[in-house]
C-alpha cells in the first residue's frame, strides 16, 4: 500500500461578522446585485485605508483558541502582492510568518476522535477578492471578465494544517468535526453558499506535492482527494513522477486538471502593511476571550453526559446537530427531565425533522417548540398518557403546533387509569384470544401479547402497568 | 548589474510596459540606484526587526457596525446588472 | 492698508469678520492675481474660481447673519493635487489618473470647509509624489517665482508657488521626504512636516504610506499654526492616525536648546552655509543656546528612504490599472494582463524607475539585503534623534543643501536628483515633526532653514519659529511678479 499524506488549506468567511474585515460594508454579500455592496475602501480607490474590524480579530482568536494555536500577543498584517482583476488593490491584505509571528494563532493541535492529532500549522487573517463572472457559462476564459466587488474585502480565516491525514475519510471527519466547532462558535456558517473553500494538497510515495485548488465545498473534498489519488496511483503505476503542479477540481467532471503554470510562480513580494499598526491584544486578551467564548462540541459533550447523565450514544447525536442540542436545553429550562426530553428528541422528534427537509433548515419553520416537548414529559412523567401515545401526539403537534394538552383533550387520548374500564378490556381481550391465553399461562411471552393487545383495543390509552395486573390477576383466576 | 532580460523581468511583474527609449537607458540608471542603496549592506542584521510604527490597542479597533456607502464608486463601463466589464481573462 | 491678495491668512479672517471688506472682493483680487501671474508660473492643475467665488459669497452671507463661519473663513487655499477633493477632478499630475473624479473628501477638506476655508483648486506636483522640482509632473513644471528659469522644489511645487506668488493665501502640500519642505525652501515660504499620524492620511493619495504627511504651507507662523490645528487629529479612518495637543502661539518662549546638525553644514553649498550660520545666530539672538551635535547614522538615511519608498510606492501604484478608474483607454479585445501593462505605459519616467527598483528591493531574494536594512536602519535613526532630543529640543540646518537649481539641470541623472533630499527624508524616517522657515537669499534663490523636534512637540517648533520671524526679515513676495 502506498503512503498517502495529505494537508488542507482551509478558506473560511467569518460569516458571523456584519461588515466586512477593512470597511463597514456588509459581510453577507449574498443575492445583493453586483456592485451595490461597496465603498472606497474595498473597492482600494486612491486615497482609502484599511480600518481593521474588532470583531474579525475576536472571532479569528478563538478558532486559533479552539484549534490548540498559540495566540501571540501582538498581531500584524502583510500585503501580498500580485495582479488580478477580482483585486481591487491588486494586492491582498493577509498575514504571513517567515520575517516574524503575524498570524492570529501557530502550532495548534486538533484531534480526530480518538484516533489521532492533526497539527495545525497557522490560522490567519485576510480579505476575499471579489468575483469575476464570465460573459458565457462556465469557466470559459476568453470571455469578456465581468467582476463583482461585493465581496471583495469580506473576512477570511484560513486554516492550515501539516500534511498529517493519511486518507479522504480522515479528511471528511477532520472537515465535519471542524464545520461543527465552527458553528458552536458561531464563526461560521459552513453550509452558507461559498463560506468555506479548501485546497488539499496530496503526495505519494514521498514524491512531490500536488496542490488542488478550487474546491468550494468541504462534501466535495473527499471526491477531489480520490481521484487525485487514482490518478497519481496510476502514474506511479506506469513508472512515471509526479511533478510538483497545481490542479484545479473540476466539481462537474469530478477531475481535477492542471492549472495554467502562470499561476504557480508567484513571488508576492511579501511586506508589512503600512496602513496598519501593529495590534496589541494585551496579556488578558486571550484569557477573557477564553472565559466570554462559546462551548466547544467536545466540552458540551463531557457536560451532557456528566450534569444530565445522558449515554455517550445520545450525547453523540445531540452534539453533532447543534440547534436540536439547543433545542433540547431550552426544553430543559422549562422542565427538568434530561434523560426523557433527550430520548424523545433523538428518537422520534429527529425523525420527524429528518423526513421533512424544510424544518430540518434551521428548525426556523418548526411549528414544534420547547413548551411542546416540556409539556410532552410532563404527561409522560405524570402518567397521563403513555409512551406509545405520546408519539403519536407528537406528530399531531408537528403538524399543527398545537399544546399537547389541546391535542390530548381534543382526541381523548388521556391514559385509562379506572380499573373497571381497564377490566372491561382485559375481558374482551381474554374472550377474543383464547388460545393465547392458554399459552399465557405458562409463557410470559405469551401474557405481553395479551398486554399488546389491550392495549390496541384501548388505542394505546391503557395505564401498561395496571393492564399487567389486572391481567395476570385475571391469569391466576383462571 | 541589471541586464535588460533583468529589466524586462521586473517589467512583467510590476506590469509596466517599457518604451524603446525607457528600455535603453534604465538599465545603468537602476544600477546606479542599486549601487547606492547597496551601502546598506553595512547595517548589522538583526533577526527582529525594530518596528518603528506605532500600535494599535485592541479596545481601539473600529466595531463591527454596516454602513450602506451610497456613492457610486465605479464610474464607468457597468453592464445592465451592475458588473463591471473587465478585459478578457486569457 | 494691505493688498487683499497679500494679506496673511489671520489677517483675513480678521478682516472678514470685522467688515473691512468682503470675501468676494479678497477672492475676486485673489482670482485677477491668479490670472496676471499663472502663465509665467504654472501653479495650478485645476482652478476653481466659480466654485470659489459662490462660496465667497456664502460666507459674506453667514457673516451678514452673524452665523457661525469657522477659523479660516473665507481663507483661498489650494491643495496639492494628489489629495482627494470630492468632485474635483484629481490626477496626481499624471495620466493614468487623468480623468478621476474622487466620490470623497479627505479628511483634511472636510476639516478646512467646516471651518470656512474656500478652495481655489488643486495644486501642481511631481507626478504621484515622486521627486524634488515638480519637473516630473506630466503637464508643464512650474516656474520659481523669485526667479522663473528655476524649479520651485517638489514634490508640492505647486503648493510652494502658488503661496510665494501670491496665488493663494495658503496651501496643502504632502511629504514623503521633504516634499513640503523642499518647495517652502526654494520658494521662501514656511512649511510643516508633521509627526507621523498627526494628521489624517484618509484621501492622500499614497506614495509611501509609512513615511508620508499632509502639512501647511504658508507664509507666518501664525497661519501655520490655525492650519495645524484644524487639520491635526485621529481619524476613525485612519488607523495610523494619533491624537495630539493643539498648538498654541507663545506669548514668550522658554530656552530651547538647539543643536546644529554638522553633516548637513559641511556638505552643503557654501551660501546656504552662511545663511544657515547667521540664522544660528537669530536663535542664539531669541535666547536659546546653539552648538554643533552629530548624526551617526547620517549617510545610511538616503539609501533608506530610497528603499522603503520604492518598495512602498510598487504596492501602492500596483491598484492603476484603468478598469475601476482612470484616463480614457478602451479594453478593446486586450487580454487582462497585457492591459494591464499597456496602461501603466503611461506612468511617467521616474514613477516607472521607483516601482521597478520598489519590485526588486521586495524580491524574496533581497528582501532581507535592502528592505529589512532599511527597517532596521530607521529604527537605528530614531533611536539615535530620540537620545539627541534628551538632550536638544530643537535640531536645525539647511533644509536644501544647495540653492534653486535651473531646470533640466539634474534630470537626467536620478542620483543627483535624490541626493537634493538629503537632509529632509530624516524627519520622515523618524516619524519626526519638522518644519522649513525662510533665512535669507543668495543672488536672489532663497534659503531655508530646517528645524526638527522630537515625535509631536511641534509646539516647540512653533515656539522657535515664532520669535526667528519676528528678527529674520525677509521680502515675503517676489517683486518680479
Amino acid at each position: 500500500m502506498s503512503q498517502v499524506m495529505i494537508g488542507l488549506e482551509i478558506h473560511a468567511q467569518i460569516t458571523a461578522l456584519n461588515s466586512k474585515l477593512f470597511c463597514s460594508c456588509r459581510g453577507n454579500y449574498r443575492d445583493l446585485r453586483p456592485n451595490s455592496n461597496i465603498c472606497e475602501i474595498c473597492c482600494g480607490l486612491p486615497g482609502s485605508l484599511p480600518i481593521i474590524n474588532q470583531k474579525a480579530i475576536e472571532y479569528s482568536t478563538m478558532t486559533s483558541l479552539a484549534l490548540g494555536c498559540k495566540v501571540p500577543d501582538k498581531i500584524m498584517f502583510y500585503r501580498k502582492n500580485y495582479f488580478y482583476p477580482d483585486l481591487p488593490k491588486n494586492f491582498q491584505i493577509t498575514q504571513y510568518n517567515v520575517y516574524g509571528i503575524s498570524s492570529m494563532g501557530i502550532d495548534g493541535k486538533y484531534e480526530l476522535d480518538g484516533i489521532k492529532q492533526i497539527k495545525i500549522s497557522r490560522i490567519q487573517l485576510e480579505e476575499d477578492p471579489g468575483r469575476i463572472a464570465y460573459s458565457e457559462d462556465g469557466m470559459n476564459v476568453r470571455n469578456t471578465a465581468l467582476i463583482d466587488y461585493n465581496r471583495a474585502g469580506v473576512a477570511l480565516i484560513e486554516i492550515v494544517t501539516e500534511p498529517d491525514f493519511t486518507g479522504p475519510k480522515e479528511v471528511r471527519q477532520f472537515l465535519n468535526k471542524l464545520s461543527l466547532t465552527l458553528e458552536h462558535l458561531g464563526v461560521c456558517d459552513t453550509l452558507l453558499e461559498g463560506s468555506v473553500r479548501c485546497d488539499v494538497n496530496v503526495s505519494m510515495n514521498g514524491g512531490n506535492k500536488v496542490e488542488i485548488k478550487n474546491i468550494n465545498s468541504f462534501k466535495e473534498v473527499e471526491k477531489a482527494i480520490n481521484y487525485e489519488i487514482t490518478r497519481q496511483s496510476s502514474v506511479y503505476g506506469r513508472n512515471l513522477k509526479i511533478e510538483h503542479e497545481t490542479r484545479h477540481w473540476d466539481d462537474k467532471k469530478k477531475i481535477t486538471f492542471k492549472a495554467r503554470s502562470k499561476e504557480e510562480e508567484h513571488d508576492y513580494r511579501y511586506f508589512p502593511e503600512p496602513d496598519i499598526p501593529v495590534i496589541v491584544l494585551g496579556n488578558d486578551f486571550v484569557a477573557n476571550l477564553k472565559q466570554r467564548m462559546p462551548e466547544l462540541p467536545n466540552e458540551r459533550f463531557e457536560r451532557f453526559k456528566s450534569k444530565y447523565e445522558l449515554s455517550d450514544h445520545t450525547s453523540n447525536i445531540l452534539i453533532n446537530d447543534k440547534k436540536l442540542a439547543d433545542f433540547f436545553e431550552s426544553t430543559l429550562k422549562l422542565h427538568f427531565s434530561p434523560v426523557e426530553i433527550a430520548n424523545i428528541l433523538v428518537t422520534e422528534f429527529k425523525s420527524l425533522i429528518d423526513d421533512d427537509a424544510e424544518s430540518r433548515d434551521y428548525l426556523k419553520n418548526l411549528k414544534v417548540k420547547p413548551e411542546h416537548i416540556a409539556e410532552l414529559v410532563k404527561l409522560i412523567e405524570g402518567n397521563k398518557i403513555s409512551r406509545t401515545t405520546a408519539k403519536d401526539i407528537l406528530v399531531k403537534i408537528f403538524e399543527s403546533g398545537k399544546l399537547p394538552t389541546e391535542v390530548v383533550n381534543s382526541s381523548n387520548s388521556y391514559k385509562i387509569a379506572d380499573e373497571k374500564t381497564l377490566m372491561d378490556a382485559v375481558q374482551s381481550v381474554f374472550d377474543s384470544e383464547k388460545s393465547a391465553v392458554e399459552d399465557a399461562k405458562n409463557n410470559r411471552e405469551a401474557i405481553n401479547f395479551l398486554l399488546g393487545k389491550v392495549m390496541k383495543f384501548t388505542n394505546g390509552r391503557a395505564d401498561a402497568k395496571i393492564a399487567m395486573r389486572l391481567i395476570n390477576s385475571k391469569l391466576a383466576e383462571h | 548589474m541589471i541586464s535588460k532580460e533583468d529589466l524586462e523581468h521586473l517589467a512583467q511583474i510590476s506590469r509596466i510596459n517599457l518604451t524603446e527609449n525607457e528600455l535603453e537607458k534604465f538599465p545603468t540608471q537602476l544600477e546606479k540606484t542599486i549601487e547606492y542603496i547597496d551601502i546598506l549592506e553595512q547595517i548589522a542584521s538583526d533577526d527582529s526587526v525594530t518596528l518603528d510604527l506605532h500600535e494599535l490597542e485592541f479596545e481601539e479597533l473600529r466595531k463591527d457596525e454596516i454602513r450602506i456607502s451610497d456613492e457610486k464608486q465605479l464610474g464607468k463601463n457597468i453592464t445592465e446588472d451592475g458588473f463591471l466589464r473587465g478585459p478578457k481573462m486569457k | 492698508m494691505t493688498k487683499l491678495d497679500d494679506l496673511l491668512a489671520y489677517e483675513v479672517v480678521e478682516g472678514l469678520t470685522e467688515g473691512q471688506f468682503t470675501a468676494e472682493d479678497y477672492v475676486t483680487t485673489i482670482i485677477k492675481r491668479i490670472e496676471r501671474v499663472e502663465p509665467k508660473v504654472h501653479s495650478f492643475i485645476t482652478l476653481d474660481t466659480d466654485g470659489a467665488l459662490s462660496s465667497a459669497r456664502i460666507i459674506d452671507k453667514k457673516i451678514k447673519e452673524r452665523e457661525d463661519v469657522g477659523q479660516l473663513a473665507g481663507v483661498t487655499i489650494g491643495i496639492k493635487d494628489n489629495i482627494s477633493t470630492q468632485g474635483i477632478r484629481t490626477t496626481c499630475a499624471s495620466k493614468i489618473l487623468e480623468n478621476y473624479v474622487p466620490t470623497f473628501d479627505a479628511t483634511v477638506i472636510r476639516s478646512l470647509k467646516v471651518n470656512g476655508a474656500i478652495l481655489l483648486g488643486k495644486l501642481n506636483l511631481d507626478e504621484f509624489g515622486m521627486g524634488s522640482t515638480t519637473e516630473y509632473s506630466r503637464y508643464q513644471p512650474t516656474r520659481n517665482p523669485w526667479n522663473l528659469d528655476c524649479v520651485p522644489g517638489g514634490s508640492s511645487g505647486g503648493s510652494g508657488a502658488a503661496v510665494a506668488a501670491g496665488e493663494c493665501t495658503i496651501a496643502l502640500g504632502s511629504d514623503t521626504g521633504g516634499s513640503i519642505r523642499c518647495p517652502s525652501s526654494f520658494c521662501s515660504v514656511i512649511g510643516l512636516k508633521p509627526t507621523y499620524g498627526r494628521v489624517s492620511r484618509y484621501g492622500l493619495i499614497s506614495y509611501a504610506n509609512s513615511l508620508e504627511q499632509i502639512g501647511p504651507i504658508c507664509r507666518s507662523v501664525r497661519d501655520l499654526v490655525m492650519m495645524l490645528n484644524i487639520i491635526s487629529g485621529k481619524d476613525a479612518l485612519d488607523n495610523t492616525s494619533m491624537s495630539s495637543t493643539p498648538i498654541s502661539i507663545p506669548s514668550r518662549i522658554n530656552k530651547l536648546n538647539v543643536g546644529i546638525i554638522r553633516e548637513l553644514i559641511t556638505d552643503c553649498d557654501q551660501e546656504v552655509a552662511k545663511l544657515i550660520y547667521s540664522a544660528s545666530e537669530k536663535v542664539k539672538e531669541i535666547g536659546c543656546s546653539c552648538e554643533e551635535v552629530s548624526i551617526k547614522n547620517l549617510h545610511y538615511a538616503l539609501p533608506s528612504y530610497y528603499t522603503l519608498a520604492s518598495a512602498e510606492a510598487s504596492s501602492n501604484l500596483a491598484r492603476y490599472d484603468n478598469i475601476r478608474y482612470g484616463f480614457d483607454y478602451p479594453i478593446g479585445e486586450y487580454k487582462w494582463d497585457t492591459y494591464f501593462s499597456n496602461v501603466r505605459e503611461n506612468f511617467g519616467e521616474e514613477v516607472k524607475r521607483r516601482i521597478l527598483i520598489g519590485s526588486y528591493v521586495l524580491s524574496s531574494g533581497y528582501y532581507g539585503k535592502y528592505y529589512l536594512k532599511a527597517r532596521r536602519l530607521r529604527s537605528l535613526l530614531k533611536l539615535e534623534l530620540l537620545e539627541l532630543f534628551k538632550k536638544y529640543d530643537l535640531l536645525i540646518g539647511p533644509t536644501m543643501p544647495i540653492l534653486p537649481f535651473k531646470f533640466g539641470e539634474k534630470i537626467d541623472d536620478p542620483i543627483k536628483m535624490y541626493l537634493v533630499d538629503i537632509n529632509t527624508v530624516i524627519a520622515n524616517l523618524a516619524g519626526i515633526p519638522a518644519i522649513s522657515l525662510p533665512v535669507g537669499f543668495s543672488n536672489g534663490l532663497p534659503v531655508g532653514m530646517q528645524i526638527m523636534a522630537a515625535p509631536f512637540e511641534e509646539q516647540k517648533l512653533i515656539d522657535a519659529s515664532y520669535e526667528l520671524e519676528k528678527v529674520i526679515n525677509i521680502p515675503r513676495r517676489p517683486n518680479s511678479i
